[in-house]
Protein backbone atom coordinates (compact mmCIF):
# COMPACT_ATOMS: atom_id res chain seq x y z
CA UNK A 1 0.00 0.00 0.00
CA UNK A 2 2.91 2.34 0.80
CA UNK A 3 4.53 1.44 -2.51
CA UNK A 4 1.23 1.88 -4.32
CA UNK A 5 0.83 5.28 -2.69
CA UNK A 6 4.21 6.35 -4.02
CA UNK A 7 3.59 4.80 -7.45
CA UNK A 8 0.21 6.48 -7.76
CA UNK A 9 1.12 9.89 -6.43
CA UNK A 10 4.52 10.54 -8.02
CA UNK A 11 2.91 10.71 -11.51
CA UNK A 12 0.59 13.42 -10.22
CA UNK A 13 3.60 15.61 -9.52
CA UNK A 14 5.13 14.69 -12.90
CA UNK A 15 1.91 15.50 -14.79
CA UNK A 16 1.63 18.72 -12.88
CA UNK A 17 5.20 19.57 -13.83
CA UNK A 18 4.43 18.84 -17.51
CA UNK A 19 1.10 20.65 -17.65
CA UNK A 20 1.79 23.69 -15.56
CA UNK A 21 3.19 26.88 -17.06
CA UNK A 22 6.68 27.99 -16.15
CA UNK A 23 6.95 31.71 -16.48
CA UNK A 24 10.22 33.55 -16.77
CA UNK A 25 11.64 33.85 -13.33
CA UNK A 26 12.96 36.71 -11.37
CA UNK A 27 14.95 36.18 -8.18
CA UNK A 28 12.16 37.53 -5.99
CA UNK A 29 9.84 34.72 -7.05
CA UNK A 30 11.91 32.00 -5.41
CA UNK A 31 12.46 33.79 -2.13
CA UNK A 32 10.92 32.19 0.94
CA UNK A 33 7.48 33.42 1.85
CA UNK A 34 7.62 36.23 4.36
CA UNK A 35 4.35 38.07 3.75
CA UNK A 36 5.69 40.25 0.95
CA UNK A 37 8.82 41.46 2.72
CA UNK A 38 12.31 40.61 1.59
CA UNK A 39 13.27 37.81 3.99
CA UNK A 40 15.92 38.56 6.53
CA UNK A 41 18.11 36.28 8.57
CA UNK A 42 18.32 32.53 8.59
CA UNK A 43 15.44 30.43 7.31
CA UNK A 44 16.00 27.73 9.89
CA UNK A 45 15.51 29.66 13.07
CA UNK A 46 16.44 28.56 16.55
CA UNK A 47 14.87 25.61 18.28
CA UNK A 48 12.48 26.46 21.11
CA UNK A 49 14.30 25.17 24.20
CA UNK A 50 11.36 25.99 26.44
CA UNK A 51 9.46 22.84 25.49
CA UNK A 52 12.47 20.56 25.01
CA UNK A 53 11.75 18.51 28.20
CA UNK A 54 8.60 17.17 26.54
CA UNK A 55 10.66 15.66 23.74
CA UNK A 56 12.95 14.04 26.29
CA UNK A 57 9.96 12.68 28.19
CA UNK A 58 8.53 11.30 24.96
CA UNK A 59 11.66 9.29 24.26
CA UNK A 60 11.42 7.56 27.64
CA UNK A 61 7.70 7.09 28.09
CA UNK A 62 6.93 6.01 24.54
CA UNK A 63 9.06 2.92 25.07
CA UNK A 64 7.38 2.26 28.42
CA UNK A 65 3.92 2.63 26.90
CA UNK A 66 4.71 0.23 24.06
CA UNK A 67 6.12 -2.22 26.60
CA UNK A 68 2.73 -2.21 28.34
CA UNK A 69 1.25 -3.70 25.16
CA UNK A 70 3.36 -6.82 25.48
CA UNK A 71 1.74 -7.27 28.88
CA UNK A 72 -1.77 -6.18 27.89
CA UNK A 73 -2.09 -8.47 24.89
CA UNK A 74 -1.04 -11.57 26.86
CA UNK A 75 -2.89 -10.70 30.05
CA UNK A 76 -5.56 -13.39 29.57
CA UNK A 77 -2.95 -16.15 29.55
CA UNK A 78 -0.96 -14.87 32.51
CA UNK A 79 -1.67 -15.91 36.13
CA UNK A 80 -3.29 -13.27 38.28
CA UNK A 81 -0.23 -12.94 40.47
CA UNK A 82 1.68 -11.53 37.49
CA UNK A 83 -0.40 -8.37 37.64
CA UNK A 84 1.15 -7.16 40.89
CA UNK A 85 4.66 -6.46 39.46
CA UNK A 86 2.94 -4.66 36.59
CA UNK A 87 1.14 -2.46 39.11
CA UNK A 88 4.58 -1.64 40.49
CA UNK A 89 5.77 -0.81 36.99
CA UNK A 90 2.75 1.43 36.41
CA UNK A 91 3.38 3.17 39.73
CA UNK A 92 7.02 3.80 38.82
CA UNK A 93 5.95 5.08 35.42
CA UNK A 94 3.33 7.36 36.92
CA UNK A 95 5.69 8.69 39.58
CA UNK A 96 8.46 9.29 37.08
CA UNK A 97 6.05 11.08 34.80
CA UNK A 98 4.82 13.32 37.61
CA UNK A 99 8.40 14.18 38.57
CA UNK A 100 9.35 14.92 34.96
CA UNK A 101 6.29 17.11 34.53
CA UNK A 102 7.21 19.00 37.68
CA UNK A 103 10.75 19.52 36.37
CA UNK A 104 9.48 20.63 32.96
CA UNK A 105 7.26 23.17 34.70
CA UNK A 106 10.31 24.91 36.18
CA UNK A 107 10.83 27.20 33.21
CA UNK A 108 13.93 28.98 34.47
CA UNK A 109 16.16 25.89 34.51
CA UNK A 110 15.53 25.28 30.80
CA UNK B 1 -8.17 43.16 -16.48
CA UNK B 2 -6.79 39.77 -17.13
CA UNK B 3 -6.93 38.25 -20.59
CA UNK B 4 -6.91 34.56 -21.22
CA UNK B 5 -3.68 33.58 -23.01
CA UNK B 6 -2.79 36.94 -24.57
CA UNK B 7 -0.18 35.52 -26.96
CA UNK B 8 -2.35 32.70 -28.27
CA UNK B 9 -1.39 31.40 -31.73
CA UNK B 10 -3.26 28.54 -33.37
CA UNK B 11 -0.11 27.23 -35.08
CA UNK B 12 1.78 27.01 -31.81
CA UNK B 13 -1.18 25.36 -30.13
CA UNK B 14 -1.29 22.66 -32.85
CA UNK B 15 2.47 22.26 -32.59
CA UNK B 16 2.18 21.72 -28.85
CA UNK B 17 -0.51 19.09 -29.42
CA UNK B 18 1.79 17.23 -31.81
CA UNK B 19 4.65 17.55 -29.35
CA UNK B 20 2.58 16.02 -26.56
CA UNK B 21 1.42 13.20 -28.85
CA UNK B 22 5.04 12.51 -29.78
CA UNK B 23 6.16 12.30 -26.18
CA UNK B 24 3.22 10.09 -25.26
CA UNK B 25 4.04 7.70 -28.10
CA UNK B 26 7.70 7.65 -27.14
CA UNK B 27 6.89 6.89 -23.51
CA UNK B 28 4.44 4.14 -24.46
CA UNK B 29 6.89 2.43 -26.79
CA UNK B 30 9.90 2.75 -24.51
CA UNK B 31 8.26 2.12 -21.13
CA UNK B 32 4.71 0.90 -21.56
CA UNK B 33 5.27 -1.94 -24.03
CA UNK B 34 8.23 -3.47 -22.16
CA UNK B 35 6.15 -3.23 -18.99
CA UNK B 36 3.32 -5.18 -20.65
CA UNK B 37 5.82 -7.81 -21.76
CA UNK B 38 7.17 -8.11 -18.23
CA UNK B 39 3.63 -8.52 -16.90
CA UNK B 40 2.87 -11.20 -19.50
CA UNK B 41 6.00 -13.16 -18.67
CA UNK B 42 6.17 -12.93 -14.92
CA UNK B 43 2.62 -12.63 -13.56
CA UNK B 44 0.56 -15.77 -13.16
CA UNK B 45 -2.87 -15.43 -14.72
CA UNK B 46 -5.81 -17.21 -13.06
CA UNK B 47 -7.48 -20.32 -14.49
CA UNK B 48 -11.14 -19.65 -15.22
CA UNK B 49 -13.62 -22.23 -16.55
CA UNK B 50 -10.74 -24.65 -17.02
CA UNK B 51 -8.83 -22.32 -19.32
CA UNK B 52 -5.74 -20.31 -18.54
CA UNK B 53 -6.67 -16.67 -18.87
CA UNK B 54 -4.50 -14.91 -21.42
CA UNK B 55 -4.93 -11.20 -22.08
CA UNK B 56 -6.40 -11.98 -25.54
CA UNK B 57 -8.93 -14.40 -24.06
CA UNK B 58 -9.81 -11.82 -21.42
CA UNK B 59 -10.48 -9.22 -24.10
CA UNK B 60 -12.79 -11.59 -25.97
CA UNK B 61 -14.63 -12.54 -22.82
CA UNK B 62 -15.10 -8.97 -21.69
CA UNK B 63 -17.51 -8.43 -24.58
CA UNK B 64 -19.87 -11.05 -23.12
CA UNK B 65 -21.28 -10.14 -19.67
CA UNK B 66 -22.03 -13.71 -18.69
CA UNK B 67 -18.42 -14.68 -19.29
CA UNK B 68 -16.80 -11.51 -18.00
CA UNK B 69 -18.17 -11.87 -14.46
CA UNK B 70 -15.76 -14.70 -13.52
CA UNK B 71 -12.89 -12.52 -14.69
CA UNK B 72 -14.13 -9.69 -12.50
CA UNK B 73 -14.46 -12.11 -9.58
CA UNK B 74 -10.97 -13.47 -10.13
CA UNK B 75 -9.66 -9.91 -10.19
CA UNK B 76 -11.50 -9.08 -6.98
CA UNK B 77 -9.78 -11.94 -5.18
CA UNK B 78 -6.33 -10.51 -5.92
CA UNK B 79 -4.28 -8.32 -3.63
CA UNK B 80 -4.12 -5.68 -6.33
CA UNK B 81 -7.88 -5.09 -6.07
CA UNK B 82 -7.64 -4.82 -2.30
CA UNK B 83 -4.83 -2.30 -2.49
CA UNK B 84 -6.21 -0.23 -5.34
CA UNK B 85 -9.98 -0.36 -5.04
CA UNK B 86 -12.03 -1.66 -2.20
CA UNK B 87 -10.65 -1.61 1.30
CA UNK B 88 -7.63 0.29 0.08
CA UNK B 89 -6.88 3.44 -1.80
CA UNK B 90 -9.96 4.00 -3.98
CA UNK B 91 -12.47 3.49 -1.17
CA UNK B 92 -10.53 5.70 1.22
CA UNK B 93 -9.96 8.41 -1.37
CA UNK B 94 -13.66 8.43 -2.23
CA UNK B 95 -14.61 8.87 1.43
CA UNK B 96 -11.88 11.52 1.81
CA UNK B 97 -13.23 13.46 -1.17
CA UNK B 98 -16.73 13.29 0.26
CA UNK B 99 -15.34 14.52 3.57
CA UNK B 100 -13.74 17.57 1.98
CA UNK B 101 -16.97 18.56 0.24
CA UNK B 102 -19.17 17.95 3.29
CA UNK B 103 -16.74 19.85 5.49
CA UNK B 104 -16.77 22.95 3.30
CA UNK B 105 -20.52 22.90 2.90
CA UNK B 106 -21.25 22.19 6.57
CA UNK B 107 -18.85 24.83 7.89
CA UNK B 108 -20.42 27.35 5.54
CA UNK B 109 -23.88 26.52 6.85
CA UNK B 110 -22.64 26.78 10.46
CA UNK B 111 -21.24 30.23 9.77
CA UNK B 112 -24.25 31.40 7.73
CA UNK B 113 -22.31 31.37 4.45
CA UNK B 114 -23.18 29.60 1.22
CA UNK B 115 -19.99 27.61 0.63
CA UNK B 116 -19.12 26.16 -2.78
CA UNK B 117 -22.04 27.03 -5.00
CA UNK B 118 -21.33 27.61 -8.67
CA UNK B 119 -19.17 24.71 -9.83
CA UNK B 120 -21.61 22.06 -10.99
CA UNK B 121 -25.28 22.88 -11.18
CA UNK B 122 -26.34 21.41 -7.82
CA UNK B 123 -24.86 23.12 -4.78
CA UNK B 124 -21.31 23.23 -6.10
CA UNK B 125 -20.92 19.49 -6.24
CA UNK B 126 -18.10 19.61 -8.79
CA UNK B 127 -16.03 22.03 -6.71
CA UNK B 128 -13.58 19.32 -5.74
CA UNK B 129 -12.90 18.33 -9.36
CA UNK B 130 -12.42 22.00 -10.17
CA UNK B 131 -9.97 22.41 -7.31
CA UNK B 132 -8.05 19.34 -8.41
CA UNK B 133 -7.75 20.63 -11.98
CA UNK B 134 -6.65 24.02 -10.69
CA UNK B 135 -4.00 22.53 -8.42
CA UNK B 136 -2.60 20.21 -11.08
CA UNK B 137 -2.27 23.02 -13.62
CA UNK B 138 -0.49 25.42 -11.29
CA UNK B 139 3.20 26.04 -11.30
CA UNK B 140 5.23 24.39 -8.56
CA UNK B 141 7.52 26.96 -6.98
CA UNK B 142 10.34 25.71 -4.82
CA UNK B 143 12.04 28.30 -2.64
CA UNK B 144 15.68 29.00 -3.30
CA UNK B 145 18.13 27.25 -0.95
CA UNK B 146 15.52 24.58 -0.21
CA UNK B 147 16.67 20.99 0.12
CA UNK B 148 15.14 19.88 -3.16
CA UNK B 149 15.04 16.07 -2.94
CA UNK B 150 13.44 16.08 0.50
CA UNK B 151 11.10 18.89 -0.44
CA UNK B 152 9.87 17.00 -3.51
CA UNK B 153 9.58 13.69 -1.69
CA UNK B 154 7.77 14.95 1.42
CA UNK B 155 4.21 15.23 -0.03
CA UNK B 156 4.48 11.88 -1.82
CA UNK B 157 5.75 10.12 1.29
CA UNK B 158 3.04 11.81 3.34
CA UNK B 159 0.30 10.38 1.08
CA UNK B 160 2.00 6.99 0.97
CA UNK B 161 2.25 6.82 4.77
CA UNK B 162 -1.41 7.74 5.12
CA UNK B 163 -2.20 5.00 2.58
CA UNK B 164 -0.17 2.53 4.62
CA UNK B 165 -2.31 3.48 7.62
CA UNK B 166 -5.47 2.85 5.57
CA UNK B 167 -4.13 -0.59 4.64
CA UNK B 168 -4.41 -1.81 8.24
CA UNK B 169 -8.12 -1.02 8.64
CA UNK B 170 -10.49 -4.02 8.38
CA UNK B 171 -13.66 -2.93 6.60
CA UNK B 172 -15.88 -6.02 6.32
CA UNK B 173 -15.99 -9.59 7.63
CA UNK B 174 -14.33 -12.30 5.57
CA UNK B 175 -10.88 -10.81 5.27
CA UNK B 176 -11.69 -7.52 3.57
CA UNK B 177 -8.51 -5.83 4.73
CA UNK B 178 -5.36 -5.11 2.78
CA UNK B 179 -2.86 -6.20 5.42
CA UNK B 180 -4.20 -8.58 8.08
CA UNK B 181 -1.33 -8.28 10.54
CA UNK B 182 -1.30 -10.04 13.90
CA UNK B 183 0.35 -7.01 15.48
CA UNK B 184 -1.98 -4.58 13.68
CA UNK B 185 -2.31 -2.10 16.50
CA UNK B 186 1.47 -1.87 16.96
CA UNK B 187 1.69 -1.33 13.19
CA UNK B 188 -0.73 1.57 13.56
CA UNK B 189 1.49 3.14 16.24
CA UNK B 190 4.55 2.64 14.06
CA UNK B 191 2.87 4.40 11.14
CA UNK B 192 1.57 7.23 13.32
CA UNK B 193 5.16 7.72 14.47
CA UNK B 194 6.20 8.51 10.92
CA UNK B 195 4.01 11.60 10.53
CA UNK B 196 6.00 13.93 12.81
CA UNK B 197 9.19 12.88 11.03
CA UNK B 198 7.75 13.70 7.60
CA UNK B 199 6.38 16.98 8.88
CA UNK B 200 9.65 18.09 10.43
CA UNK B 201 11.62 16.99 7.34
CA UNK B 202 9.45 18.98 4.96
CA UNK B 203 9.49 21.96 7.29
CA UNK B 204 13.27 21.82 7.60
CA UNK B 205 13.88 21.38 3.90
CA UNK B 206 11.84 24.44 2.90
CA UNK B 207 14.39 26.80 4.50
CA UNK B 208 11.76 29.33 5.41
CA UNK B 209 10.64 30.68 8.76
CA UNK B 210 6.92 29.93 8.80
CA UNK B 211 7.20 26.27 7.78
CA UNK B 212 9.93 25.78 10.34
CA UNK B 213 7.88 27.22 13.18
CA UNK B 214 4.87 25.18 12.06
CA UNK B 215 6.95 22.03 11.79
CA UNK B 216 8.34 22.44 15.31
CA UNK B 217 4.83 22.99 16.62
CA UNK B 218 3.59 19.90 14.76
CA UNK B 219 6.45 17.90 16.27
CA UNK B 220 5.61 18.98 19.82
CA UNK B 221 1.91 18.42 19.33
CA UNK B 222 2.12 14.97 17.75
CA UNK B 223 4.79 13.84 20.19
CA UNK B 224 2.93 14.96 23.28
CA UNK B 225 -0.33 13.37 22.18
CA UNK B 226 1.15 10.09 21.09
CA UNK B 227 1.56 8.71 24.61
CA UNK B 228 -2.07 9.35 25.68
CA UNK B 229 -3.11 7.83 22.35
CA UNK B 230 -1.09 4.69 22.96
CA UNK B 231 -2.20 4.38 26.58
CA UNK B 232 -5.88 4.98 25.84
CA UNK B 233 -6.01 1.99 23.48
CA UNK B 234 -4.42 -0.34 26.04
CA UNK B 235 -7.80 -0.88 27.69
CA UNK B 236 -9.24 -2.40 24.52
CA UNK B 237 -6.23 -4.68 24.16
CA UNK B 238 -6.57 -5.80 27.80
CA UNK B 239 -10.21 -6.82 27.43
CA UNK B 240 -9.80 -8.47 24.01
CA UNK B 241 -6.38 -10.01 24.53
CA UNK B 242 -5.31 -9.52 20.92
CA UNK B 243 -3.60 -6.90 18.80
CA UNK B 244 -5.15 -8.01 15.49
CA UNK B 245 -7.61 -5.34 14.35
CA UNK B 246 -9.88 -7.85 12.58
CA UNK B 247 -10.17 -9.91 15.75
CA UNK B 248 -10.81 -6.81 17.85
CA UNK B 249 -13.57 -5.85 15.43
CA UNK B 250 -15.08 -9.35 15.48
CA UNK B 251 -15.00 -9.45 19.30
CA UNK B 252 -17.62 -6.69 19.49
CA UNK B 253 -20.50 -8.61 17.97
CA UNK B 254 -22.70 -8.14 21.07
CA UNK B 255 -21.69 -4.74 22.39
CA UNK B 256 -19.14 -2.13 21.32
CA UNK B 257 -16.29 -1.40 23.73
CA UNK B 258 -17.37 2.22 24.10
CA UNK B 259 -20.05 0.90 26.47
CA UNK B 260 -17.43 -0.37 28.90
CA UNK B 261 -14.52 1.96 28.18
CA UNK B 262 -16.02 5.40 27.58
CA UNK B 263 -13.06 7.18 29.20
CA UNK B 264 -10.63 5.58 26.77
CA UNK B 265 -12.88 6.46 23.85
CA UNK B 266 -13.02 10.13 24.88
CA UNK B 267 -9.25 10.32 25.40
CA UNK B 268 -8.65 8.64 22.04
CA UNK B 269 -11.03 11.04 20.30
CA UNK B 270 -9.25 14.10 21.73
CA UNK B 271 -5.79 12.77 20.86
CA UNK B 272 -7.15 11.95 17.38
CA UNK B 273 -8.10 15.60 16.88
CA UNK B 274 -4.58 16.61 17.92
CA UNK B 275 -2.84 14.09 15.66
CA UNK B 276 -4.96 15.26 12.74
CA UNK B 277 -4.06 18.92 13.43
CA UNK B 278 -7.69 19.92 13.47
CA UNK B 279 -9.27 22.77 15.41
CA UNK B 280 -8.99 23.25 18.41
CA UNK B 281 -5.48 21.77 17.99
CA UNK B 282 -4.53 23.26 14.63
CA UNK B 283 -1.45 25.08 15.91
CA UNK B 284 0.84 23.69 13.18
CA UNK B 285 -1.33 25.27 10.48
CA UNK B 286 -2.60 28.30 12.37
CA UNK B 287 -3.64 30.56 9.49
CA UNK B 288 -3.95 33.75 11.49
CA UNK B 289 -0.51 33.45 13.09
CA UNK B 290 1.93 31.67 10.81
CA UNK B 291 0.36 31.88 7.30
CA UNK B 292 -0.20 28.14 6.72
CA UNK B 293 2.30 26.60 9.11
CA UNK B 294 4.37 23.82 7.65
CA UNK B 295 2.41 23.96 4.37
CA UNK B 296 3.41 27.54 3.60
CA UNK B 297 5.96 26.86 0.86
CA UNK B 298 4.01 24.09 -0.84
CA UNK B 299 2.38 25.17 -4.08
CA UNK B 300 0.32 23.57 -6.79
CA UNK B 301 -0.01 19.81 -6.79
CA UNK B 302 2.36 19.40 -3.85
CA UNK B 303 -0.17 21.18 -1.66
CA UNK B 304 -2.93 19.05 -3.21
CA UNK B 305 -1.08 15.87 -2.31
CA UNK B 306 -0.61 17.01 1.28
CA UNK B 307 -4.32 17.76 1.50
CA UNK B 308 -5.16 14.32 0.09
CA UNK B 309 -2.84 12.72 2.63
CA UNK B 310 -4.42 14.72 5.45
CA UNK B 311 -7.90 13.55 4.57
CA UNK B 312 -6.79 9.95 4.05
CA UNK B 313 -5.32 10.15 7.53
CA UNK B 314 -8.60 11.58 8.83
CA UNK B 315 -10.52 8.66 7.32
CA UNK B 316 -8.04 6.17 8.75
CA UNK B 317 -8.28 7.61 12.26
CA UNK B 318 -12.08 7.70 12.16
CA UNK B 319 -12.08 4.10 10.91
CA UNK B 320 -9.69 3.11 13.70
CA UNK B 321 -12.06 4.66 16.24
CA UNK B 322 -14.92 2.66 14.71
CA UNK B 323 -12.94 -0.57 14.71
CA UNK B 324 -11.74 -0.23 18.29
CA UNK B 325 -14.68 1.34 20.08
CA UNK B 326 -17.84 1.31 17.97
CA UNK B 327 -17.89 -2.30 16.87
CA UNK B 328 -16.43 -2.10 13.39
CA UNK B 329 -18.58 -3.86 10.85
CA UNK B 330 -21.01 -5.35 13.38
CA UNK B 331 -24.66 -4.35 13.16
CA UNK B 332 -28.10 -5.76 12.53
CA UNK B 333 -28.59 -7.34 9.11
CA UNK B 334 -30.37 -4.73 6.99
CA UNK B 335 -29.15 -5.61 3.51
CA UNK B 336 -31.73 -7.86 1.77
CA UNK B 337 -30.46 -11.22 0.51
CA UNK B 338 -29.62 -11.56 -3.16
CA UNK B 339 -32.83 -12.52 -5.08
CA UNK B 340 -32.86 -16.26 -5.75
CA UNK B 341 -34.69 -16.14 -9.08
CA UNK B 342 -31.84 -14.24 -10.74
CA UNK B 343 -29.54 -17.12 -9.81
CA UNK B 344 -31.91 -19.85 -10.99
CA UNK B 345 -33.74 -18.27 -13.93
CA UNK B 346 -31.65 -15.27 -14.90
CA UNK B 347 -32.99 -11.82 -15.71
CA UNK B 348 -36.04 -11.94 -17.99
CA UNK B 349 -36.65 -8.86 -20.10
CA UNK B 350 -39.59 -9.63 -22.38
CA UNK B 351 -38.44 -12.28 -24.85
CA UNK B 352 -34.78 -12.06 -23.81
CA UNK B 353 -33.40 -14.04 -20.88
CA UNK B 354 -29.92 -13.24 -19.63
CA UNK B 355 -28.16 -15.68 -17.33
CA UNK B 356 -25.21 -14.57 -15.24
CA UNK B 357 -23.13 -17.37 -13.78
CA UNK B 358 -20.90 -15.98 -11.07
CA UNK B 359 -23.48 -13.78 -9.38
CA UNK B 360 -23.65 -12.57 -6.62
CA UNK B 361 -20.40 -10.64 -6.65
CA UNK B 362 -20.40 -9.92 -2.89
CA UNK B 363 -22.06 -11.96 -0.18
CA UNK B 364 -24.71 -10.47 2.06
CA UNK B 365 -22.60 -10.35 5.23
CA UNK B 366 -19.85 -8.41 3.47
CA UNK B 367 -22.27 -5.81 2.04
CA UNK B 368 -23.98 -5.41 5.41
CA UNK B 369 -20.66 -5.06 7.21
CA UNK B 370 -19.45 -2.45 4.76
CA UNK B 371 -22.70 -0.52 5.10
CA UNK B 372 -22.48 -0.42 8.90
CA UNK B 373 -18.79 0.41 8.78
CA UNK B 374 -19.39 3.33 6.42
CA UNK B 375 -22.34 4.62 8.47
CA UNK B 376 -20.30 4.59 11.68
CA UNK B 377 -17.20 6.05 10.03
CA UNK B 378 -19.19 8.89 8.49
CA UNK B 379 -20.68 9.61 11.91
CA UNK B 380 -17.25 9.77 13.54
CA UNK B 381 -15.93 11.97 10.71
CA UNK B 382 -18.88 14.30 11.29
CA UNK B 383 -17.91 14.64 14.94
CA UNK B 384 -14.32 15.31 13.93
CA UNK B 385 -15.43 18.07 11.55
CA UNK B 386 -17.89 19.68 13.92
CA UNK B 387 -15.43 21.39 16.36
CA UNK B 388 -13.96 23.36 13.46
CA UNK B 389 -17.07 25.49 13.28
CA UNK B 390 -17.38 25.92 17.02
CA UNK B 391 -14.11 26.15 18.93
CA UNK B 392 -11.21 28.64 18.92
CA UNK B 393 -7.58 27.56 18.82
CA UNK B 394 -5.82 26.83 22.11
CA UNK B 395 -2.34 27.98 23.17
CA UNK B 396 0.64 25.65 22.92
CA UNK B 397 1.33 25.57 26.67
CA UNK B 398 -2.33 24.70 27.32
CA UNK B 399 -2.04 21.99 24.68
CA UNK B 400 1.05 20.47 26.24
CA UNK B 401 -0.33 20.53 29.78
CA UNK B 402 -3.61 19.01 28.52
CA UNK B 403 -1.79 16.21 26.73
CA UNK B 404 0.74 15.46 29.43
CA UNK B 405 -1.29 15.75 32.62
CA UNK B 406 -5.02 15.38 32.08
CA UNK B 407 -5.16 12.97 29.17
CA UNK B 408 -2.43 10.67 30.48
CA UNK B 409 -4.16 10.60 33.88
CA UNK B 410 -7.46 9.68 32.23
CA UNK B 411 -5.72 7.02 30.15
CA UNK B 412 -4.40 5.42 33.35
CA UNK B 413 -7.92 5.54 34.80
CA UNK B 414 -9.09 3.75 31.67
CA UNK B 415 -6.49 1.00 32.09
CA UNK B 416 -7.67 0.39 35.65
CA UNK B 417 -11.32 0.31 34.51
CA UNK B 418 -10.39 -2.39 31.98
CA UNK B 419 -8.44 -4.37 34.57
CA UNK B 420 -11.32 -4.07 37.04
CA UNK B 421 -13.82 -5.31 34.46
CA UNK B 422 -11.57 -8.25 33.66
CA UNK B 423 -10.89 -9.30 37.26
CA UNK B 424 -14.47 -8.72 38.39
CA UNK B 425 -15.47 -11.30 35.78
CA UNK B 426 -17.64 -8.96 33.73
CA UNK B 427 -15.58 -9.42 30.58
CA UNK B 428 -13.07 -11.97 29.38
CA UNK B 429 -13.20 -15.74 29.98
CA UNK B 430 -16.30 -16.67 31.96
CA UNK B 431 -17.77 -13.21 31.57
CA UNK B 432 -20.17 -11.70 29.07
CA UNK B 433 -18.07 -12.72 26.12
Amino acid sequence: MFAFGIAAMAPALLISRMVSPRKKSNPVKFLPMECGQVPSGEGRTHFMMQYYPFILMFVVFDVMAIFLYAWGSSLLELPKSATLPMMGFLAIMFGAMAFALYQSGRKRIW
Amino acid sequence: MSVLAPKFKLSEFIKSLFDNAFWALLLVSLVGLPLIQVVLFYIEMPVINGELLTPFLALTWLADPSRSLPIVKAFMATDMFRVMVFPGFGFAALLAAGTIFVERKMLAKLQLRVGPFYCGKIEGILQLAGDGLKLISKEIIIPAKADKPIFWAAPVIFVATAAAFVALIPVAPGGWVVADVDLGLLGVFAIIGFFPIITILSAWSANSKFPFIGGIRALFQMVSFEIPLILSLLGVVIVTGTLNLSEISASQSFFPWIVFLPVGAIVFFITMLAELERIPFDLPEAESEIVAGWLTEFSGMMYGLVQLGTYLKLYAFAALFVVLFLGGWNGPMIVPPFPEEILTEGIVLGPVTAKFPGLPLFDQAMLNGTLWFVIKTVGVIFFILLPRGVFPRIRIDMLLSLGWTKLIGLAFVNIFIALGLLYAGVLGPGGLQ
